[in-house]
């Protein structure tokens, strides 16, 4: 399982990335950006990605990075995985982040993969979208037009896409602070530790006056992207916070599920159920964490 | 063989045995931990080129034109092997039975996805895949069978016309008054089983350098040969070469499980070798060619099987109907999984009559190869799910039903319906020592309250024969031929005393290396560090045959004790001659000297008589040639040719292991959870125990991926759905119980040492273990598994069927 | 044809220096480029860890990197664990050897390597610990029981030796 050849290039500054991706995509050729490489290896080494160029990040100063902006955290993009389940600013201040990152593969894979790379690569079982999603995470993206901020219900177009031009480059994500008390939860389903979720749920919510505010449920691995469940959301909002209550929205979440994926692993029946269970699971430990 | 081997450890010629039992440190992991293995691909050669294989896309096509001419045109292409070359310089494999194997590259028609169809020999293994996808193939795509039931069909296509038809063989045998017993029992619980394709998957694919000689047109091949003459014996046939022109030489293994396979890429490396003039060509398979094409894949069965009882739980008859996919050829030999499980048909139960009514048929999925067990562990997954079921029906404990049942020690050795010979065994005392360690009464209250909370937690009782030291007529029934299997070792003494051990076989992990040393060791009262053990190319071995059937333990203690023996007999005429003649029945070996038995202080050490051997020709006596050195070929006593119910004495050792398993299963997700997992096992003598439990736990992590993970999936036309590791699940360490165990030892009557062949092991239980478990959690809803693995959704298909699903 | 690109990479801390092909794995590259056999190839596809190294420290399928990329970077390979002068085992593979953490030894190098990331970050690791680092490591042959224990011992020796 040898790749295919490609010319490759490791770009010193993020302008130069950029040109490069812009040149290329006037010529016509086929340009794949490369950045901790754990999704993108097996394509190559597999053949079914056949980029003609290849541009490496690596060498790319200044992307690399967790910190504080205020109330929201700032991410690199070329930060690895690692860097994130060891940062303690993160643990303290996006909590569901960091178990999200927890859940992504094992240990090689995060020491390597980088949070930028997750985002853009965006394989519908991924964590990191469903995260996105709940906490309107925002992508920040460098194009020859300059910079842009993505919110995340566009940044996730479909299918292992996203809504970044060709010629651009995500260089940062951007987590809002989850408001005070807020409760979270992050459950997914997998065969075995560190798979691809056959199914994920993702939660927040909080408790005013003993009932549940600002419910957002969101489910991964069942759709072409992450998608955010209303209905479920809606029949938990203003309840108060108990198993009925929970079990009510859980089996909302899992039949509106819009035909879900079929694979070996999972029927679509098979991924409503886990879409309900996990549901039922994230409400009562979200509602449990929240204050 | 001279005279009788001994028997059991103590039998040794040494006061104190230091080695043999001990849990010694093995002989080759300074090397395998430093990574200076050379395992095949690290052999790099002068001028060495490297291969990459085209596969058919399609399940069932003609093969309509293939042209290599912009492959052959590239840059760094040294030679492209076609249809055309091989049809002129290649046979077809011989298979059991015969006629079902094909050429290395498809000829005429791809008969499953994957299948090789044209290779290239280039300057790099990139460029040789780059070469590839420029060979443009012509194919006529026909309709394909999906599945074995689809084979049978009135109306489906058939695959080879030569034969006419999509099966291969259909036989039954009956062995005792099998209508009778069905007819006249109390009781008789039926079933059906599905167990999917899972396999192998050592963590080292298949891998060999070729290199064709063509002054002298000879072929040496290095490789990851799991038997090595067989193999070599095997290439002649279909490379159209002498027997001995063809020499093998096996690398360590990285593991083989019976899976390794690589005929097809021998053949392909040896003739891409031949057209490039003779420059060695590497051909190291990848994962995905291993998953999709090697011998990966291992019983694809469709059972129906029934128990026959009288009132009090005496089980009288066991009849089994197996159909059997064994893919589009028969190339790999799983035709074999179908004739093993007579070997140990009806386990450890005194059941007086069985049927096994067999169809083996091929489809357009991968050709089905051999794999750990070889046929018994999904046939006790089907005999030990019917027992659970008639004691369920009998309102008897499992264990009890079972024990009732049992073969009794005074009973050994026993012969079983299908022909076998049991050689020993207390099942008994290892049924009652694991209920013990499992503390089985607690174990039924904590599932009591588990129950009463409304969750579905099963134990399960699970014991099986493990048969070991295989021979070939035991797979008579599916053509193979002959009674024997040799293993051969040699053994030589230099002037300075040091002892080295030669023999035909690699290391694939068991480490029989180690073994051997520890015998030859305790035998001279040498030091085992010591002790040179080592492989000879097959040109060069004494006949031998290697791993498999749970044998090389056995049959190389076997081996090297002949030839220690020899040795000791000429070493003993040697001292008598030269002590003044005296009788040699006076002379004995104990702990490396060679004394008076009379007066044991006078002696000579193994060294001392070595050095006069071959350094004092003087003194020795008349027709005494200076050769410190013995071969002894070893192979199981009293084996003979099978009857035509295919009954004989064939595997010649009976261990066996009762597992107990508790599980839970999540009514929401159908998930099983293993939450404690207890073993005693008895496998006899235990040469290393330390080996021997490494065997066990292994094996275990098999059987739990086969029970609950791994499967390979097609669609119903023979297209596979499971291609990469991300989809065939290998169990990784969050996935295996860590299991409690414990030993019995019954020490073999008819066996070098007493040990029983044990490398198969926990395979042969823990499958059945499982599932029987899950059985016992899901049997209050009324609801079983019937099918393997036990993944997740299938049970939670189970449970909301029932309307239990959480 | 691409053209090769000049790379220097620090392995074992020795300094090589080459000229190659962007697709070439660093997996490869070790293997047949610098004839460090020691890292092994199971899948290609980051899954059963036979490939892994240490880049800049940190447990790495090498399969799944490019050469190219470790441009600069100081990666360790099973090679570098031994003592080079006197020849002995690390306490690592040592404890291995004593523990039976290894049957066939194909996917020993990259559990030896994972164990290392793992130990110098965390000289006590329990057992929850040691999985969650061995994750990614498939063993065909042991059934893990070994290895675990084989890292446990590793660990302990090393406790008492005054660390990694």
């Amino acid at each position: 399982m040898k790749a295919a050849s490609f010319d490759y290039h490791a770009p010193q500054t993020l302008e130069a990335a950029v040109a490069l991706l812009q040149q290329f995509d006037r010529e016509g050729v086929d340009a794949k950006v490369l950045a901790g490489g754990q999704s993108l290896m097996p394509m190559l080494n597999m053949r079914v990605a056949r980029p003609q160029v290849l541009i490496d990040l690596g060498r790319v100063p200044g992307l690399d990075y967790i910190r504080a902006e205020g109330d929201t955290i700032a991410i690199g993009a070329m930060t690895s995985k690692r860097s994130a389940e060891d940062s303690a600013l993160l643990k303290d201040r996006q909590p569901l982040f960091h178990a999200a990152t927890r859940l992504v593969g094992h240990r090689q894979i995060r020491n390597r993969g980088t949070v930028g790379g997750s985002f853009a690569h965006a394989d519908p079982s991924a964590e990191y979208p469903a995260v996105a999603l709940v906490q309107n995470v925002q992508m920040k993206a460098q194009g020859p037009d300059g910079v842009r901020l993505i919110t995340a219900t566009d940044f996730f177009v479909t299918y292992m896409t996203t809504c970044l031009e060709t010629a651009e480059v995500l260089t940062e994500v951007r987590l809002p602070a989850l408001p005070p008390g807020t409760g979270w939860s992050i459950q997914e389903f997998t065969k075995r530790d560190g798979d691809l979720a056959l199914a994920g749920v993702v939660a927040t919510l909080r408790r005013v006056k003993g009932l549940c505010e600002d419910v957002r449920i969101c489910a991964f691995g069942v759709n072409a992207t992450a998608v955010r469940l209303p209905a479920a959301e809606a029949a938990l909002q203003g309840r108060p916070p108990t198993t009925e209550s929970f079990a009510r929205a859980a089996a909302l979440a899992g039949e509106s599920v819009q035909e879900p994926i079929n694979d070996v692993h999972a029927s679509p029946d098979y991924r409503r159920q886990l879409v309900k269970v996990l549901t039922g699971r994230c409400l009562a430990e979200a509602a449990a964490r929240a204050t | 063989m001279a005279a009788e081997l001994p028997r059991l450890p103590e039998q040794l010629p040494t006061s104190k045995v230091r080695y043999v039992g001990k849990e010694v440190k093995r002989v080759e992991d300074p090397a395998l931990v430093s990574g200076t293995t050379e395992f095949i691909d690290n052999l790099t050669l002068p001028n060495m080129l490297h291969c990459a294989i085209l596969r058919s896309p399609h399940p069932h096509a003609r093969i309509v034109k293939v042209d290599a001419s912009a492959a052959e045109a590239m840059e760094g292409v040294v030679a492209v092997l076609t249809p055309e070359d091989v049809k002129r310089w290649a046979n077809a494999v011989v298979t059991s039975p015969p006629g079902w194997g094909t050429h290395c590259l498809a000829i005429d028609k791809a008969l499953f996805v994957g299948e090789p169809v044209a290779a290239v020999a280039a300057t790099s293994r990139h460029l040789a895949e780059d070469a590839c996808e420029l060979i443009e193939v012509e194919y006529e795509i026909l309709p394909s069978v999906g599945t074995a039931t689809a084979a049978l069909e009135a109306d489906a296509p058939v695959l080879w016309e030569e034969h006419g038809t999509n099966i291969i063989q259909q036989r039954t045998y009956s062995w005792g008054e099998v209508d009778r017993v069905f007819a006249e029992a109390d009781h008789v619980v039926t079933n059906s089983f599905r167990w999917n394709r899972c396999g192998a998957n050592p963590t080292e694919t298949f891998g060999c350098v070729c290199q064709w000689d063509l002054t002298d047109n000879s072929l040496t091949c290095h490789g990851a040969y799991q038997v090595p003459g067989f193999w070599g014996l095997a290439r002649s046939m279909s490379l159209n070469l002498p027997a001995n022109k063809v020499k093998v030489i096996s690398h360590p293994q990285g593991g083989a499980f019976g899976g390794k396979g690589g005929a097809r890429g021998t053949d392909i490396a040896a003739l891409l070798s031949r057209k490039a003039g003779g420059l060695p060509v590497k051909y190291i398979e990848d994962r995905m060619e291993y998953l999709l094409a090697g011998a990966s894949q291992s019983w694809d069965r469709h059972y129906d099987a029934s128990l026959a009882l009288k009132a009090d739980g005496t089980i009288t008859g066991f009849k089994v109907k197996l159909l059997d996919d064994q893919g589009a050829t028969t190339e790999t030999y799983a035709t074999i999984s179908v004739a093993k499980p007579l070997a140990a048909f009806t386990g450890n139960y005194r059941i007086e009559a069985a049927q096994y009514d067999t169809t083996l048929v091929v489809t357009n999925r991968a050709p089905a190869a051999p794999y750990r067990g070889y046929g018994p562990p999904p046939h006790f997954l089907v005999l030990e799910n019917l027992v659970d079921m008639a004691a369920r029906k009998l309102a008897m404990d499992p264990a009890e039903l079972r024990r009732i049942n049992y073969i009794r020690p005074e009973q050994f050795p026993y012969t079983i319906p299908s022909g076998n010979e049991y050689d020993s065994g207390n099942y008994e005392a290892v049924l009652d020592k694991v209920l013990r360690l499992a503390d089985y009464a607690a174990l039924r209250k904590e599932q009591a309250a588990a129950r009463a909370a409304g969750r579905l937690v099963g134990i399960s009782v699970a014991n099986t024969v493990e048969p070991g030291v295989f021979d070939w007529n035991a797979y008579a029934t599916v053509g193979v031929q002959g009674v024997g299997v040799p293993e051969g070792a040699r053994v030589s003494v230099d002037i300075l005393g040091n002892i080295t051990v030669v023999v035909g076989f690699n290391l694939q992990g068991q480490g029989q290396f180690t073994v051997a040393a520890q015998v030859v060791a305790d035998y001279f009262g040498a030091d085992m560090n010591s002790v040179k053990v080592t492989m000879a190319s097959t040109d060069l071995a004494p006949p031998h045959f290697g791993q498999g059937g749970s044998r090389l333990g056995v049959a190389i203690t076997g081996a090297v004790l002949g030839a220690c023996q020899k040795l000791e007999a000429d070493f003993r005429r040697l001292v008598a001659h030269l002590m003044g003649g005296v009788p040699v029945e006076q002379i004995e070996l104990m702990d490396g000297r060679f004394r008076m038995k009379a007066n044991p202080t006078v002696g000579m050490s193994l060294a001392e008589v070595a050095g006069v051997m071959l350094g004092r020709s003087d003194l020795l006596p008349p027709g005494m040639e200076p050769n410190p050195t013995a071969t002894s070929v070893w192979t199981a006593p009293g084996r003979n040719m099978p009857d035509d119910q295919g009954r004989c004495r064939s595997y010649l050792t009976a261990a066996n292991a009762a597992h107990v398993v508790m599980v839970e299963v999540d009514r929401q997700t159908g998930r099983t959870e293993i939450l404690k997992y207890f073993i005693v096992d008895d496998c006899g003598t235990r040469l290393n125990p330390a080996t021997v439990e490494g065997q066990i736990q292994g094996a275990v992590a098999q059987g739990v991926g086969a029970a609950l993970l791994e499967e390979y999936v097609y669609d119903a036309q023979a297209n596979p759905l499971v291609t990469t590791f991300v989809d065939y699940l290998m169990p990784t360490i969050h996935e295996v119980p860590i299991t409690q165990r414990d030993f019995v030892v019954t020490p073999s009557p008819v066996t070098p040492l007493g040990a029983k062949g044990c490398g198969e092991g926990a395979i042969h239980t823990t499958p059945a273990a499982v599932i029987c478990a899950i059985n016992d959690a899901l049997a209050p809803l009324g609801i079983e598994v019937t099918e393997t693995p036990a993944s997740p959704m299938r049970v939670w298909k189970l449970l909301q069927q029932a309307g239990a699903a959480g | 044809m691409t053209a090769k690109q000049h790379t220097t990479v620090t392995v074992n801390g020795r300094v090589y220096q080459r000229d190659v092909e962007p697709r070439l794995t660093l997996a490869d590259f070790l293997r047949h480029e610098l004839h460090l056999g020691g890292t092994h190839v199971g899948c290609e596809h980051g899954v059963c860890g036979a490939c892994t190294v240490l880049i800049n420290g940190r447990a790495a399928h090498s399969c799944l990197t490019l050469a190219v990329q470790a441009d600069g970077a100081e990666v360790t390979t099973v090679e570098g664990l031994k003592n080079r002068e006197t020849g002995q085992l690390h306490p690592i593979q040592q404890a291995f050897v004593d523990a039976h953490g290894l049957q066939c030894g194909f996917c020993t190098p990259g559990f030896l390597m994972t164990t290392l990331e793992l130990l110098r970050d965390n000289p006590e690791p329990s057992d929850e610990e040691i999985k969650e680092a061995l994750g990614g490591n498939l063993c065909r042959c042991t059934g893990y029981e070994s290895i675990m224990a084989s890292v446990q011992l590793a660990a302990r020796r090393l406790r008492e030796s005054g660390g990694v």
